[in-house]
């Protein structure tokens, strides 16, 4: 029985109950006897780090995995999930942490894939309004017309819980539904969770490691730590102190980033009137112009969805630019193809993990090879040099602490923190002179992120010039040297960190011109 | 599923070495010739000798063998044809085409050097029947790149050009071999003319030797997949082309390769079959079978999951079987089309062997109904 600190009458029966799950990976106990109940009507957060076992957890939830042992009950029933049928048969939907929708097709024909309504006639008009009233309802704006290809990772998650509420789902099991949308959108995400749960009695299970979060809307917190359940409370009682101690197991104080002293050096990177079409043919980035010397941070500050995306890959040659022109190391690099631009130099961490970064089914140094496969070192007269691969995949997982079973695991068994790790780790082992680090860190727990932005310090500290976008304003003002706000494709200013403090770039970031946002 | 106080539950399995894969064959393939058995009930003497004539014709009995090998070189050329495109993501539907572009290239060599049946060779034999097979291979190579091309530098679909090709190529070989056609036999019976027996393909211990070069490309697949930047690259590229395209892996160039490669082994293929064959040596009016045997490659391909030794048994399983029991059928007065049935069977077989590789079925005591308490003692600080 849960002992909380005050004196409850008669806990009330669980919803959804799981009682001594445990379950193995090859080389991995991802959990061991894990306990969960998640009450009817409640905001149930499930906190960890990264590679604590959430996605593990809510598979198992949700008829994924299957338990290697232990028992699930719904409604005080023994149930058994075979597949994520019988779950959502008993309205348990899950939004994965990694989007699940099919991309050529449109939002509303998403929504209605796997409806169990539409097996034989379609009428798409009625349908359509449907989904407009429920989207209504929760105050949701998604263009049902889109093709989901053109949304962005926000959006495309809008969908997946309309999808869910739309085959009536009751429990709704979110895996780190904020790791890919902007503030803005984590608050609209925050206020319909809590009409869903008051006015519509679903019940939510939200998977996260972020605790302003967890404090803000949940009413319960498991927290998981190495696969082990090491705190059950009510959130009320919690403090953001006490939820990171249980979740880390010691103090973060330890990892604070030291302030490195570098010297400035010469100029590296010139970029002039940069601009750029993004997939929907609209002029995205309009005319951006900076420059960047070695052993400097340049931080983008925006919300997603201002240009930050085509920028980066208009610089790493994986989109054509519109007009304007690149310089780098004294050389035009507008045209040059992507191949060239690693041979350069240039580094590329884009925020697409899963996407762009990483092949799922490839082995780590099969992954890692994807940043050294045309270097000279690795490859002789064109065979691989396997050794050479391996050691540099060891000296990148040990120096960057990934933790992996083995160098020949496939890279979907990572957990995100470490696949991410692994991926900054093989750019950086090219020490390349400009690095374009894209969301670096997010979705990250609290000791990757501390990590990874030392590490992005220290290449600094060996003069690269680094180029860093990010939504996190904290993360921006404390490693920049420079600091551009971007907003609708343009910078609205480029300000020297000294010269920047939350509240001015904040609201620049907003719209917020020059003037009004009291900068001189 | 719930029986009693046990439950029947399908899981996936965690971790699959290349080895095991290959073994699942082996029980495949029994279960294929057990299921194939009702096919044999019409037989007036009993399946178990009907399964005899098909093995002993496909495996022991000298013209069967023959036949068993030079359809296997067949299979097996064609089956690189599709794999290694498979390997980018891409599917080469255009065997066919390809296969009859290729025993065109071939037999215009003769053609252009005016060669009759009777003729002496200009120069050296060796030399044009070398530049019958370069030929053969560049004509597949060539066509199969231009759906390669428009693949990659426009995003056409491949399947439908390939497609469009085949039947393309069809009609360009009737042209070429029946009435008037440039390649017509002296005789016109809707055949192509008869290559000159000094330009028969070269035997090896009574095997053409496209055998040989068959097998070595199997050997040079894997390890081109495996051990080289190159096979790498065409890895990356088709588990996702998005990475390769991040990596520096130039997608028109891998799109554009792996068409050139596959098309020349499918060119090869149609060398092969109607320059090489002890027997053959033209087109004959019945090529069509042919391309539609070529479709095979695709099957076996897919089986072997993409790795070419793997290939190399189950394409020659299929042509022996193929052969055995379209013989059978004619010895034991059975209904038409036993052939096709049973290798319509042991594709099945395949298909659920690897399934059943990836899921595994368990069997396990269902716990008590209740809702155990949470256990107590868990820290509350
Ligand atoms: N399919 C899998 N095979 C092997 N190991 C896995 C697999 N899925 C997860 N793991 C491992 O299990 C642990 C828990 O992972 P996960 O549940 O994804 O953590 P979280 O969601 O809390 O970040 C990690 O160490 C991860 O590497
Ligand atoms: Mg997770």
């Amino acid at each position: 029985m849960v002992r909380f600190p005050f004196t409850h009458p008669e806990p009330e029966e669980p919803l959804l109950a799981a009682r001594g799950i445990t379950k193995r990976f090859p080389g991995v106990l991802a959990l061991h006897r894990v306990d969960l109940d998640v009450k009817a009507g409640e905001i149930h957060a499930v906190l960890g780090q990264n590679g604590a076992g959430k996605t593990t957890l809510m598979n198992i939830l949700f008829g994924l995995l299957q338990p290697d042992e232990g028992q699930l009950y719904f409604r005080g029933q023994r149930v058994h999930f075979r597949s994520p049928h019988d779950a959502l048969a008993m309205g348990i939907s899950m939004v994965h942490q990694t989007r699940k929708l099919v991309s050529a097709h449109s939002v509303l024909e998403n929504i209605l894939l796997g409806h169990p309504g539409t097996r034989g006639f379609l009428n798409l008009r009625t349908i359509r309004r449907e989904v407009e009233e429920l989207c209504h309802r929760y105050g949701f704006t998604v263009d049902l017309g889109a093709k989901v290809w053109q949304l962005s990772e926000g959006e495309k998650q809008w969908v997946e819980i309309l999808k869910a509420l739309y085959g009536g789902a009751k429990i709704l099991i979110l895996d780190e539904p904020t790791s890919v949308l902007t503030p803005p959108e984590v608050k609209t995400l925050m206020a319909s969770l809590q009409a869903l749960v008051q006015d519509h009695g679903v019940t939510v299970i939200l998977v996260t490691h972020k605790l302003p979060i967890v404090t803000a809307i949940s009413h319960t917190v498991t927290v998981l730590r190495s696969g082990t359940v090491v705190a059950r409370l009510r959130t009320c009682e919690a403090t953001e102190q006490l939820l990171v101690q249980h979740m880390i197991g010691q103090d973060i104080s330890s990892y604070s980033i030291s302030d490195l002293l570098v010297e400035k050096g010469r100029p590296l990177l010139r970029v002039e009137h940069l601009s750029a079409y993004n997939d929907k043919g609209v002029l995205s980035l309009r005319g951006v112009t900076f420059s960047l010397h070695e052993g400097e941070i340049l931080g983008i500050a925006g919300v997603t969805g201002n240009g930050q995306e085509e920028l980066v890959q208009v610089l790493a040659g994986l989109r054509p630019p519109a007009s304007g022109r690149v310089l780098f190391d004294g050389r035009d690099v507008t045209w040059l193809s992507p191949l060239d631009r690693w041979r350069m130099g240039i580094g590329y961490i884009p925020a697409e993990r899963y996407e762009i970064a990483s092949v799922a089914t490839l082995t780590l140094v099969e992954n890692a090879a994807l940043n050294f496969h045309f270097d000279p070192l690795f490859s002789r007269r064109g065979l691989f040099n396997h050794p050479g691969l391996e050691k540099v995949t060891r000296h990148i997982l040990s120096h960057y602490r990934v933790k992996a079973p083995h160098l020949y695991a496939q890279a979907r068994h990572l957990s995100g923190g470490n696949l991410q790790k692994l991926i900054v780790g093989r750019v950086l082992a090219r020490k390349p002179k400009l690095l374009i680090a894209h969301l670096p860190t997010q979705g990250l727990d609290v000791e990757a992120t501390a990590f990874l932005r030392g590490k992005l310090l220290e290449a600094k500290a060996g003069g690269a010039a680094v180029l860093l976008i990010s939504e996190d304003l904290d993360e921006i003002l404390s490693l920049s040297d420079w600091v551009a706000p971007i907003y609708e494709g343009r910078f609205v200013a480029i300000l020297p960190r000294e010269g920047a403090d939350a509240e001015t770039v904040g609201a620049m970031m907003a719209g917020l011109r020059r003037e009004e946002a009291g900068v001189s | 599923m719930r029986i009693g106080r046990y439950e029947l539950t399908l899981e996936a399995r965690p971790t699959r070495p290349a080895l095991h894969t290959a073994l699942t064959a082996f029980p495949a393939i029994l279960l294929a010739l057990a299921l194939s058995s009702f096919l044999f009930l019409p037989a007036e003497t009993g399946f178990l000798s009907a399964y005899r004539a098909v093995f002993s014709y496909a495996f022991a009995n000298p013209y069967g063998l023959q036949a068993t090998i030079h359809r296997a070189i067949f299979l097996w050329l064609c089956t690189f044809a599709f794999l290694v495109p498979m390997r980018a993501g891409l599917w080469n539907i255009g065997l066919p085409g390809q296969v009859y572009v290729g025993a065109l290239a071939a037999f215009a060599v003769p053609y252009a050097l005016r060669m009759s049946e009777l003729s002496h060779p200009p120069f050296h034999p060796g030399l044009i029947i070398l530049l019958m097979v370069v030929g053969a291979s560049l004509a597949g190579a060539a066509l199969a790149g231009f759906a390669g091309i428009l693949r990659a530098k426009l995003h056409v679909n491949e399947i439908l050009v390939t497609m469009m090709l085949n039947s393309i190529l069809f009609w360009l070989v009737a042209y070429m071999i029946k009435e008037g056609g440039p390649f017509m036999s002296a005789t016109g019976e809707g055949e192509s003319f008869n290559l000159p027996p000094s330009l028969y393909a070269p035997l090896i211990r009574g095997v053409p030797f496209t055998a040989l070069l068959a097998l070595v490309a199997a050997g040079l697949l894997d390890f081109l997949f495996v051990k080289t930047t190159l096979g790498y690259r065409i890895r990356v590229f088709g588990l996702n082309p998005a990475a390769a395209r991040y990596a520096g892996i130039n997608p028109v160039a891998i799109s554009l390769l792996v068409f050139l490669l596959g098309g020349a082994f499918a060119g090869l293929a149609g060398y092969h079959y109607f320059a090489a064959v002890p027997g053959v040596y033209k087109i004959p009016g019945n090529y069509g079978f042919y391309g539609d045997l070529a479709f095979y490659g695709i099957i076996c391909g897919l089986i072997a999951r993409g790795t070419a030794l793997g290939a190399v048994p189950i394409a020659l399983l299929f042509a022996g079987l193929s052969l055995g029991a379209r013989f059978a059928q004619g010895q034991f007065h059975l209904p038409f089309g036993v052939d096709y049935a049973l290798l319509g069977l042991l594709m099945m077989t395949f298909v659920a062997s690897h399934f059943l590789y990836q899921f595994r079925i368990v069997w396990r005591p269902v716990a008590t109904e209740e809702v155990p308490r949470v256990s107590a003692g868990i820290p509350e600080r």
